[in-house]
């Protein structure tokens, strides 16, 4: 598995001298999540993992939990998690018929 | 055999785990219980009522119908049934619903061109306007400076994609035959990287911000689509 993720890196990250151009519009947004980038983070499988405890936890109102800031965190910059959060939470609200 | 549509969390695992009717009326009503819930969860992407929301909800709680059965052993019970379950459909129908949407747009597009209309609807104008003040034309410099040094351009580009332009994870990662959650780790890594970078540059990030902030809207041309 590490040999591949290595390889990986090695398609994705080598190669030529960078010379693209950054725009206002691109240090905005990236700028905000370098900015709040921790050291130790949860990934895709962490937050899936814990996403239904933590949407009753949110449905009861509760935030008291030491991982809660970490799904928070993450979904503020995974768009994938963050939408399975918000449809998650729409299953969760009672049926109207 | 529990009452349908009363179970607690333990009822719902003997039953789905029994066989005969016990086993077949838990199916039905964890069936009907995941179609409503797919109703209700896909209404931010689809249609409600639409033929494209009712034929998505229906083969992803056939799909997740199975997936549930397979792994019941993995439930934690730190939820209720019915949530873990949502969860599970709910991951099956928007990772079908990414794969129809993007399955025509090339890496080479996700990463190039203007993709998501909502996060369009602001765009600024790289080259900026007359009212872009020295102070933060400098600034972008030094932070382009860095950001080339750092970053390879596809992973500038990648990065740039999801954070700016709203592309899925899970799309750019089956482009590029990788699991989205290896992605994902790949780009903590670049941004973590970035942010020691700027740190032993003596750049706080949010003074960075706050010089484009003080200006007006980025410092640079706002730019606002037409009927976004």
């Amino acid at each position: 598995m590490s040999n591949l993720l290595n390889r990986l890196r090695a398609l994705l990250f080598s190669g030529r001298p960078a010379s693209f151009a950054v725009s206002p519009a691109s240090l905005a947004v990236m700028g905000r999540e370098i900015a709040s980038t921790q050291g130790v983070e949860y990934d895709c499988n962490d937050v899936y993992r814990l996403l239904d405890q933590f949407a009753e936890a949110v449905q009861r109102g509760e935030d008291g939990a030491p991982w809660m800031p970490l799904i928070h965190a993450h979904l503020e910059r995974c768009p994938d998690c963050r939408a399975e959060f918000e449809a998650l939470m729409r299953a969760l609200r009672p049926s109207e018929a | 055999m529990a009452p349908s549509g009363f179970r607690d969390n333990a009822e719902w695992l003997s039953d789905l785990a029994s066989s005969g009717e016990a086993q077949d009326t838990a199916l039905a009503d964890l069936r009907a219980t995941l179609l409503s819930g797919l109703r209700r969860g896909l209404t931010a992407w689809l249609e409600p009522g639409s033929p494209q929301l009712e034929a998505l909800a229906e083969e992803a709680s056939q799909e997740a119908l199975l997936r549930i059965l397979d792994r019941l052993e993995s439930f934690e019970g730190r939820s209720r049934f019915t949530t873990w379950a949502y969860k599970v459909a709910i991951r099956i129908a928007l990772t079908d619903l990414r794969r129809k949407q993007w399955q025509d747009v090339s890496l080479d597009q996700m990463l190039e061109g203007p993709t998501d209309q909502r996060r369009e609807a602001t765009l600024i104008d790289p080259e900026g306007g007359p009212e872009t003040t020295f102070e933060q034309r400098e600034m972008l410099d030094r932070i382009g400076r860095i950001l080339r040094e750092e970053l390879t351009e596809r992973q500038f580009a990648m990065m740039e994609a999801v954070a700016l332009r709203g592309v899925p994870m899970e799309a750019l990662a089956q482009k590029m035959g990788m699991e989205r959650n290896a992605l994902y780790k790949m780009m903590h890594d670049a941004r973590l990287k970035l942010k020691r970078r700027l740190a032993r540059e003596g750049l706080e990030l949010g003074e960075v911000m706050a010089t484009f902030e003080a200006g007006n809207s980025w410092g640079g041309r706002v730019v606002r689509e037409e009927g976004g």
